[in-house]
């Protein structure tokens, strides 16, 4: 049996971990690429969800590689995530693929036919083994995650471009190497001395905030690179949904530090119900930010993703209303790069302008989507 | 106090529902009435570009409304049935639509949601009639008298009205009159009943001497088996009557094509849709055309697919009846 799972940003390191931990055999999906989005987008239903699409390219060359048991996460919506591992099955088994899905569904009712996957999937290691992988794997998550921010933080006081970036890289390799909670603490301020040692210069600051759907705040690649490219605009990065949110489903951020419900709360102003996926934090998570005094917002969203659509309606409201400027950034296979970037490099602009017109009123039309 | 009832998305379910309660409560009822071009024009130009048609629609309705009433009746059905949901765009509805206006309206929005049980219903049903009159027996009393009128106009769906005959109460033609050929036209309430937005196809299908089954049509018994083989439950409301629909149509021969209605870029029927054409494939093969309808859809092209299509259900239903030995030669 050789197992594997879709990429989403650093989630690689964290089931990586788990199953070398136990000594299970697994296989890594190539790393995203051009290829994956073609074989997604080919395969995948015309307009079902980018990363539907891009996490099936991901099965694609998993399979290609010789993994013959997927792992999915599964529910019951409202949107469609929850029905992703069932509709990639299908369209899998269609084309000809030979393979297991496993989905893993968290609600009570499917508890007992989890927790007979799990036990599938662990190839006879004991129940504590497993638990012990994933305990370490979350471990292992939070420093990834806090690495992570602190790139964001830093990135645009870099004195070459790029130079954060290398950093967190080396990092990620050094946490992937942790063999035990002791080398952990010792990696964890080895990390951070690397960050910190990074050369800065001296520079104005413009914070934006990233919101929008989860998997694709969290996948770079999908996402042009948005935080890459934030930050070598010059700005002050933060993002509102780090993996371990996801990991630990208990409404708790342990990143940023507040739970979901504070959330919730400042975004019942303008969308008064959940509407599934990320709707509710992609607007209460811009008032967070401007209440922060982040100085602008982008939002990313994939093209027909329904939650997210609910919230780029309502924005405007709240731009209008609390004077942040947002923008909405819609990303399918078509989506081209240097579209993207213009737009990115014209509303940090606007972001720096009102931020030294602080005060004063300062022009914050919109521009339009594409 | 003018209340104002847009005439899109749920509004093709519950639209006798809610204009009976309200009215039974002594509110001055406005409907939007049918979709219209400027209607489509307003809507597509107001709300984002990534919205499905039937949003669209909805917001086109909400504008027209706008200005003539003193709030906008938008309730929010989160779950019609246990363990399901609608689709988010309609737990977002009721907050779209006032950001359409610019929260420049007031929007009434009952939250109405069978997860949280009966009395949580009561309560929000209730508390509506408060707005109005502060009488409860005329509440409870409204309250029956729209129920009923409701189930009434369901019941006329099911016997093959469409919408528009089913709430004059007064059957011109049947949808299904015993024509040689009977095509399924399944989809969502609003993309099958809107008469602006799929071009009159019932009529249409009609003037070419087929009969349609809609969704409604297809006995819930037949619908609720074929749910409950499906390896995962849909966990969508109204995409459980669609695919439930389409299966059942598809696995008893109810039908010689089956016409699946999507409003463009639908998310739950971008889903659905993968799992009713392998299905169908598996069960009953019956030839199935999928219809893609947003602002774009051009009438000739549409027409020309529709033709095409059942004369190939013509050709195939007359070669199948040829006799065995003819063919076997
Ligand atoms: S949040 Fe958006 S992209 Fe994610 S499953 Fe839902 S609709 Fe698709
Ligand atoms: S079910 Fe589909 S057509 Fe209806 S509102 Fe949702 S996305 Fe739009």
């Amino acid at each position: 049996m050789k197992i594997s799972w879709p990429h989403m940003g650093s989630l690689e390191f964290v089931m990586g971990s788990v199953f070398e931990e136990m000594g299970v055999d697994y296989v890594l999906p190539p790393p995203n690429s051009q290829r994956t989005l073609e074989l997604g987008a080919r395969h995948g239903p015309e307009f079902a969800c980018f990363p539907l699409k891009t996490t099936l390219g991901n099965f694609i060359e998993a399979i290609e590689k010789g993994a013959d048991t997927l792992i999915m996460v599964a529910g019951r919506g409202p949107c469609r995530f929850g029905y992703y591992a069932e509709t990639q099955r299908r369209i899998l088994e269609e084309a000809g693929y030979d393979f297991r899905m496993v989905p893993l569904e968290f609600e009570p009712a499917k508890i007992p036919a989890t927790l007979r996957r799990l036990h599938d999937l662990k190839q006879g290691r004991s129940w504590l083994s497993l638990y012990r992988a994933i305990k370490f794997a979350l471990n292992k998550a939070y420093l990834i995650d806090r690495l992570e921010r602190q790139a964001l933080h830093q990135r645009y006081l870099d004195r070459e471009k790029g130079a954060t970036t290398a950093a967190l890289k080396r990092c990620y390799a050094l946490v992937w190497d942790a063999g035990s909670y002791a080398a952990l603490d010792g990696i964890e301020e080895e990390a951070f001395a690397i960050m910190h040692s990074v050369p800065r210069v001296e520079r104005e600051e413009v914070k934006i905030g990233i919101v929008g759907e989860f998997y694709l705040v969290l996948e770079p690649f999908f996402n042009l690179n948005v935080e890459e490219q934030l930050g070598n605009l010059g700005a002050y990065v933060e993002r509102n949904i780090y993996l371990t949110d996801w990991l630990r489903p208990s409404g708790e951020r342990p990143v940023l530090g507040h739970r979901e419900h504070a959330s919730e709360l400042l975004a019942m102003a303008y969308l008064t119900h959940k509407v599934g996926g990320e709707g509710i934090f992609s607007v209460g998570d811009t008032v967070l930010f401007h209440n922060q005094g982040f100085d602008g917002v982008v939002q990313l969203m994939p093209f027909t993703c329904m939650p997210e659509t609910i919230a780029k309606s309502i924005l405007p409201l709240v731009s209008r209303d609390l004077g942040i400027p947002v923008l909405s950034v819609v990303i399918d296979e078509m989506t081209g790069r240097a579209g993207v970037a213009t737009r990115l490099e014209a509303f940090t602009d606007l972001a720096r302008f009102r931020r030294r017109a602080h005060g004063r009123e300062a022009d914050l039309t919109l521009q339009p989507a594409f | 106090m003018k209340v104002g009832i847009p005439g899109g998305l749920l509004y093709y379910r519950y639209g006798r529902l809610w204009n009976s309660f309200l009215r039974a409560l002594g509110a001055e009822v406005v409907e939007s009435g049918q979709t219209t071009r400027s209607i489509l024009t307003s809507g597509v130009s107001k709300a984002e570009n990534e919205s499905c048609l039937a949003v669209k629609v909805f917001y086109g309705h909400v504008l027209a409304l706008q200005d003539k009433v003193d709030a906008l009746f938008v309730p929010r059905l989160v779950s019609v049935k246990k363990r399901t949901h609608t689709c988010p765009k309609m737990l977002g509805l009721p907050d779209m639509a006032r950001a359409a206006t610019g929260d420049g309206s007031t929007i009434i929005s009952p939250t109405i949601d069978f997860q949280s049980g009966l009395w949580h219903n009561y309560k929000a049903v209730y508390s509506l009639g408060r707005i109005f009159t502060s009488n409860p027996l005329r509440i409870i009393g409204a309250g029956i008298k729209a129920w009923r009128e409701h189930r009434l106009y369901l019941e006329r769906l099911t016997l093959g009205l469409d919408h528009k005959s089913a709430l004059e109460g007064e059957a011109g033609s049947l949808l299904c009159e015993g024509r040689e050929l009977r095509i399924g036209v399944i989809g969502h309430h609003y993309n099958v009943y809107d008469t602006f937005t799929t071009m009159s196809l019932l009529e249409r299908l009609g003037g070419m001497g087929v009969d349609a089954v809609t969704a409604d049509m297809v006995p819930e018994k037949l619908r609720d088996e074929e749910l409950k083989r499906l390896p995962k439950d849909i966990y969508w409301s109204y995409e459980q009557e669609v695919a439930g629909a389409i299966l059942a149509c598809s696995r008893h021969r109810l039908v010689d094509g089956i016409i699946f209605m999507i409003s463009f870029p639908c998310g739950p029927d971008s889903i659905i849709r993968v799992l009713c054409e392998q299905e169908n494939k598996a069960i009953g093969n019956v030839p199935m055309l999928t219809l893609v309808m947003d602002e774009h859809t051009g009438e000739g092209g549409f027409l020309t697919r529709i033709e095409a299509f059942v004369d190939m259900l013509r050709r195939r239903k007359v070669r199948n009846e040829e006799p065995r030995e003819a063919i076997a030669v």
